[in-house]
C-alpha cells in the first residue's frame, strides 16, 4: 500500500536545509570547538538521506547530479595537495600555515591550511556514506 | 519564489542562533551560505532559483534609468532646436503581457522612452496606444525594437 507522505515531505523540505546549514557550522567550529569535518560530512550525508527517505533515490540524483565516487577522489587529492604545500615551501609534509587576514565582511579572520584538510575529509566523509548508502539502496 | 526568500531568511536566523553572534555580520554569512544551499539545491522546488528573478529585477532598474536618461536627453535636443520640423502620431502597440502590474510597468517604460507616452489602454488589455513625438517609418521600427526588449525584460521577471 502506498501511503500519503506529505507531511514528511514538506517538513523535509525545510529541515533538510537546516541539518546542511549545521554541518557547516560544525565544520567550521572543528578548530577551537567540538566538531570538524567527519562529523560535519556525517551530517550532510544524513541530509541527504532524509531526501532519500522523504522522497526517493531519483529524486535526490535529480536534485545533486554528483557521482559520489569522484568525491572521494576529489576529498583525497584536496587533502594530500595541502599536506604538500608544506614540501613546496620547504617543510616536512602535512606542515600547516595560518595568518590573520581582514576580509570584506568577516572582519579579522584567522584563515589556516588546516580547513583545507579538514574540506578533504569532509568530501570523502560524504562520499564514502553516499556510496555506500546508495550501493546498498539500490541492489535488489 | 517566496517559499525559497523566507527559507533563505530562516536559514539566516538559524546561523546567527548557531554561531551566538547576533550581529549583521553572522546574518550576512548565514545569508550568502544558505543563499549557496538553496542553489545546490534548487531543482527541490518546483520553481526557478529566487535569485534569477532578484537579478531580473535588477536589470529592469537598470533599464529604466537608463531610459530615463536618454529619454530627457532627446526632449532637451528637440526643444534647443530652432526648427519645428517633428511629425507627431499615435500608433496602437499589440502586447502578450496579461497581468495588471506588467502592463503598468510597460506602459511606464515607454512613456520614458525618448519621444514616446501611453495614452489608453484597451478594455481587454491587449493592445496600448502610444503617442510618438516624431513619427516615420523608421522610427516605427526602432520603437517596436525597445519594445521587444521591455516587454522581454518584464517576462523575464514574470516567468
Amino acid at each position: 500500500m502506498k501511503t500519503n507522505d506529505i507531511i514528511l515531505q514538506t517538513a523535509t523540505k525545510v529541515i533538510a536545509f537546516v541539518i546542511i546549514l549545521f554541518s557547516i557550522r560544525l565544520f567550521f567550529s572543528g578548530h577551537y570547538y567540538a566538531g570538524g569535518g567527519f562529523v560535519g560530512g556525517l551530517m550532510t550525508s544524513a541530509a541527504l538521506v532524509l531526501i532519500m527517505i522523504a522522497f526517493d533515490m531519483k529524486t535526490v540524483e535529480w536534485i545533486l547530479p554528483i557521482n559520489y565516487r569522484f568525491l572521494i577522489g576529489i576529498g583525497l587529492l584536496t587533502s594530500v595537495s595541502t599536506g604538500l604545500i608544506g614540501v613546496f615551501m620547504g617543510d616536512p609534509f602535512l606542515t600547516h600555515y595560518f595568518g590573520y587576514f581582514d576580509l570584506p565582511i568577516l572582519g579579522k579572520t584567522s584563515l589556516h591550511t588546516a580547513a583545507l584538510f579538514d574540506l578533504g575529509v569532509y568530501f570523502v566523509v560524504v562520499g564514502v556514506t553516499m556510496t555506500i548508502i546508495k550501493s546498498i539502496g539500490e541492489s535488489e | 519564489m517566496a517559499f525559497q526568500i523566507l527559507l533563505n531568511f530562516v536559514l539566516a536566523l538559524v546561523w546567527m542562533f548557531l554561531s551566538h553572534s547576533y550581529n549583521p555580520t553572522s546574518f550576512i554569512v548565514g545569508f550568502l551560505l544558505g543563499m549557496l544551499i538553496l542553489l545546490s539545491f534548487r531543482r527541490f522546488f518546483n520553481t526557478r532559483f529566487y535569485m534569477i528573478r532578484v537579478w531580473a529585477v535588477i536589470k529592469l532598474i537598470l533599464i529604466f534609468i537608463k531610459e530615463l536618461i536618454l529619454s530627457n536627453i532627446a526632449v532637451l535636443k528637440v526643444i534647443l532646436k530652432p526648427k519645428l520640423d517633428i511629425k507627431p502620431g499615435i500608433f496602437a502597440l499589440e502586447t502578450e503581457l496579461k497581468q495588471p502590474w506588467e502592463i503598468t510597468t510597460l506602459a511606464n517604460l515607454i512613456t520614458l522612452t525618448p519621444g514616446t507616452f501611453v495614452i489608453e489602454v484597451s478594455e481587454d488589455n491587449k493592445t496600448l496606444y502610444v503617442h510618438a513625438m516624431d513619427l516615420n517609418d523608421d522610427i516605427q521600427s526602432e520603437i517596436d525594437g525597445i519594445k521587444n526588449t521591455f516587454e522581454k525584460a518584464i517576462m523575464e521577471v514574470s516567468r
